[in-house]
């Protein structure tokens, strides 16, 4: 009848503890204000360690019933507990000597400032319970934080190599990882949710409040995985439907590994699954798109003189040295205003000279470019002569002809080039010659139609 | 130099005439209320790196609001052609290929699909109304498309479909705003603004941020689907008139040369600089930028809206007659404003609710007829942006704001005349290509009647989470301080699809 009340008190107790904070500060302030024959203010000060004592009391009988009701783990609270119980006996122990005297004890500012410093302490640890370990430490700035041994990366989830995944331990390196990375903020040692621990084998096999979470090779009898197929909306569906949800192909991995016995010696190659199924995890090697060199960035005095030379300039991205070009509000460019892109030749990796007055000689300058990446040469009176002398160019990936005078043979000599990968020659004599002529670069001619239907004049 | 004078004394003057003792009086009421608001309300005036603005430290984009800045990543994709089904096209006429749906035919709809339901005019149980589109298999991906978009079909490859979006508004205004700018309230600015703001624009003789409409009609939602909400009002799209001039007032008045012009332009910047130079308001040195870009535009944006010297091959690709409104036209300045430099291009098409209340609101019929007017124009524009590079680092996104119903729509509890369907919001189909998307792909999968996402379901931030990536920004990290407190596209939500991402 009346088994609520406990749980109900032990819920006070984040209420309750601001009391002693507040009453035994106040009583130690008053310490400190006193001169020391002064005893103006000793019956205030006991009065508040007497108070403090007791509402310390209160606070360590709640928090034992909150610690007994709501799933918290001994070794997470132990420490906050005792330093709780022991504040209290404190409180009382200073509340006794100044009982007994009618001046102050001796030494009482350092044993005041004592209990302050493990009330502060007490309060701290409770605060890290409630709120997470890391709670004071999340706003600070990156490289603080860094500095005090706190790094941001989440659980990273499941990754797996391209080769030798079969080769991989099906619970340790694929199941626990996925674990980690959605069960186990909820459900570890610590923050034990439905008094189930998903941080390892052995306490996944203890399972939790309902008993046995894992029955091998039955995975719909195991609310190891049932759980995770419910209605997002059901009640037991897991993860909780504000949490992030698992993927479809993390969900089969957990059902196979259950349907293969759920233990701990089983390889991932054991079960049933394609590399199909494994394809999001696959480690992704990033190739990155602009050359992998480092050259140091323009400074900004001369980015402004680029862009008051009448050029569009601008960095592909933050932190980058690598510069985009392109003289779109620069028609007039030609041939005798490349001494103004010189200062960049080191950081220009994305150059558009499209519809400006340059001509076959621009290669000459271009050339002198390593890092150049993509070079749009749209709409000039490029004939194509030249183009051999990008063969020099080791980064040069994307190559822009559409408009130009170019032809199949002038390509010839960028056969092989070691980086290039697209070449567009739309609208170019390129374009229209027939050749069955093959090219280490994929060619994009265009010319593309989409030829008159039937249906296309049908009005229904 | 003779004129400035004159017109900076009649400035003098007419301010002192205008200046009052009334005016005094009630500048003093509101400006002693406004000092004492000012840092209530900070959001408002203060810079972005939480500094307020003294008029002495000016960076380049106080002085020009649509400067370029760098993305915060590499991103694949410069630009953006978003092409905007307003009224909501069918998918299940033209992506969602549901054989199943074609057996339930003409029956009732089950009870399991109405439980808890809402929709904009069914009322009570609705008969099942199967595909009318025949379907096929297309491409190297195996795309299904139905025959309403038989050119479309050919270039099926290029793009990612996402077949199971969702939205959680069933009226156009409201889905239009949502799909947009990411809420379906009033007052957020929309993708276009977002990303003309993060990342200034190309061409700094051409706006940032284009919005051409078709159809007959502006968006339901009004001109706030490209409005800039809370960003300053120099990122919101320009519209150009699809017919006629693009722009109003671009021709120089007759009797005015463009000479005289470039000197009453040179007139009043100075008169605006030296207001400035008393005043210090940075607000005058974006009004001085402001005429001077219209000048530099009134050179630039006759020769770019003017597809008539466009190549009779490109006019056959695209199916466009210069001089009316259609989409087609619009494909192809879109294409040539992209090409131009320009950031965002915005299409609206009117016209894709089909109701089945009349001939033209008709699955069967009134639909086929639209898609004719989008079939062309959209496959050539991908086609094109490909044989000139484009496609590589132009996004086009293609979409309504929601979809339609498997059943067949019965307001007021009546069948309709024509074959029609209600709005959907529980799933349907958009499609992106481009810059960075993975080619041929499909994410997304809805079950047996096409009603709702049983798998890879995609919400509109998941969308705007992933557009904006392929823009080079992180959508948590990409925020704008206002009344206190950071906004984002995405609001809280939002998750990259990744499988769509090249």
């Amino acid at each position: 009848m009346i088994d609520f009340v406990f749980p109900l008190f032990g819920r006070f107790h984040p209420i309750l503890v601001h009391l002693p904070i507040g009453i035994l500060l106040f009583g130690v302030v008053l310490v400190f204000l006193s001169k020391k024959r002064e005893t103006a203010h000793l019956q205030s000060i006991r009065l508040a360690f007497l108070l403090g004592g007791l509402a310390g009391l209160l606070s360590s009988i709640s928090g034992f019933l909150q610690y007994q009701y709501e799933g918290f783990a001994w070794d997470s609270v132990q420490f906050h507990f005792i330093l709780g119980l022991t504040t209290t006996a404190a409180s009382f122990w200073l509340y006794y000597e100044l009982r007994k005297n009618a001046a102050f004890p001796d030494h009482f500012r350092l044993k005041s400032s004592a209990l302050v410093v493990l009330l502060m302490f007490t309060g701290h640890l409770g605060g890290n319970i409630t709120h997470g370990e890391t709670y004071l430490i999340e706003p600070l700035p990156t490289g603080i934080q860094e500095l005090l041994g706190y790094s941001n990366e989440e659980a990273k989830g499941l990754v797996l190599p391209v080769q030798g995944w079969e080769e991989l331990a099906y619970f340790e390196q694929v199941v626990q990882p996925i674990l980690n990375q959605n069960c186990k903020s909820c459900h570890n040692p610590r923050n034990k949710k439905g008094d189930l621990d998903l941080s390892s084998y052995e306490t996944l096999l203890t399972g939790g409040e309902d008993g046995s979470i894992l029955t091998g090779g039955n995975s719909e009898a195991s609310a190891l995985f049932s759980r995770l197929i419910l209605p997002k909306d059901d009640e037991d569906h897991m993860p909780p439907k504000e949490k992030r949800q698992l993927q479809k192909e993390e969900i089969e991995l957990i059902k196979a590994w259950i349907d293969l016995g759920g233990k701990t010696d089983s390889k991932l190659g054991d079960a049933d699954i394609h590399a199909e199924l494994l394809e999001p995890f696959f480690e992704k090697v990033e190739i990155p798109f602009y050359p992998n060199v480092s050259v140091a960035p323009l400074s900004e005095e001369q980015l402004k003189e680029l862009k008051a030379n009448g050029f569009f300039a601008e960095l592909v991205e933050k932190e980058s040295s690598w510069l985009m070009v392109s003289c779109v509000n620069f028609p007039q460019f030609s041939e005798s205003d490349w001494a103004k892109l010189k200062i960049a030749s080191q950081q220009i990796a994305f150059l558009d000279l499209s519809g400006t007055q340059v001509t076959d000689q621009i290669l000459d300058s271009i050339q002198t470019l390593p890092n150049l990446t993509v070079l749009k040469l749209n709409q000039t009176a490029i004939s194509g002569e030249k183009l051999g002398e990008l063969q020099s160019i080791s980064n040069l990936k994307n190559l822009y002809l559409n408009q130009t005078q170019v032809t199949l043979e002038q390509l010839r000599p960028l056969q092989n080039h070691p980086s290039l990968s697209k070449v567009f020659v739309f609208d170019s004599p390129a374009s229209s010659e027939e050749s069955n002529a093959s090219f280490s670069f994929v060619l994009e001619k265009g010319n593309y139609q989409l030829p008159p239907l039937p249906t296309d004049t049908i009005v229904y | 130099m003779k004129n400035l004078e004159k017109l900076l004394s009649e400035l003098q003057v007419q301010k002192l005439q205008t200046q009052t003792r009334r005016h005094f009086l009630m500048d003093c009421v509101s400006k002693v209320g406004g000092l004492a608001l000012a840092p209530l309300l900070f959001g408002c005036e203060i810079g972005k790196n939480g500094q307020a603005k003294d008029g002495l430290n000016l960076s380049e984009r106080d002085l020009n609001p649509l400067a370029p800045l760098p993305p915060p990543f590499a991103g694949k994709a410069k630009s953006i052609i978003y092409l905007h089904m307003a009224g909501a096209p069918s998918q299940l006429e033209l992506f969602d290929f549901k054989p199943e749906l074609a057996k339930l035919h003409d029956q009732d709809c089950p009870e399991s699909l109405l439980e808890g339901r809402k929709f904009a005019f069914i009322r009570g149980v609705p008969k099942m109304l199967g595909p009318q589109a025949k379907f096929n298999q297309h491409g190297q991906s195996g795309a299904w498309v139905s025959d309403y978009l038989p050119h479309f079909s050919k270039v099926v490859d290029e793009v990612a479909f996402l077949k199971a979006m969702h939205t959680d508004q069933f009226n156009h205004g409201p889905a239009q705003l949502f799909m947009q700018t990411g809420s379906p309230r009033l007052g957020r600015p929309s993708l276009g603004s977002w990303v003309t703001y993060g990342l200034g624009t190309i061409n700094q003789n051409l706006p940032g941020f284009v919005v051409l409409t078709s159809g007959g009609k502006t968006p339901d939602a009004g001109k706030s689907v490209w409005g800039s909400g809370f960003l300053p009002s120099v990122y919101q799209g320009v519209q150009c008139r699809s017919k006629g001039d693009p722009v109003l007032y671009l021709e120089d008045p007759s009797g005015m040369s463009r000479d005289l012009k470039k000197k009453v332009i040179s007139a009043i910047n100075q008169a605006n600089q030296e207001d400035f130079e008393s005043i210090g308001d940075p607000e005058i040195l974006a009004r001085i930028n402001q005429f001077e870009m219209a000048y530099r535009m009134q050179i630039e944006v006759p020769e770019v809206m003017n597809i008539n010297d466009e190549p009779d091959y490109i006019h056959q690709l695209y199916g466009t007659q210069p001089g009316e409104e259609s989409f087609a036209n619009n494909c192809l300045l879109a294409r040539k404003l992209v090409e131009k430099g320009v950031r965002v291009v915005q299409l609206y098409d009117w016209g894709w609710d089909t109701h089945g209340t009349d001939k033209d609101g008709s699955i069967d019929m009134g639909l086929r007829n639209k898609c004719r007017k989008i079939d062309r124009p959209m496959s050539a524009l991908l086609l094109d942006l490909k044989q000139r590079g484009l496609l590589e680092d132009t996004l086009v996104v293609w979409g309504g704001e929601f979809g339609r119903t498997p059943m067949q729509e019965n307001r007021e509890g009546k069948v309709q005349g024509f074959k029609g369907r209600d709005h959907h919001v529980d799933a349907f189909t958009m499609w992106v290509a481009g810059g960075g998307v993975k080619k041929g792909a499909s994410y997304g999968i809805t079950d047996d009647f096409g009603f709702s996402g049983i798998d890879e379901r995609t919400s509109v931030h998941d969308l705007h989470a992933t557009l904006l990536h392929l823009m080079g920004f992180d959508h948590e990290k990409f925020t704008y301080d206002f009344q206190g407190r950071p906004f984002r596209l995405t609001d809280v939500e939002g998750e990259l699809i990744r499988k769509i991402i090249a």
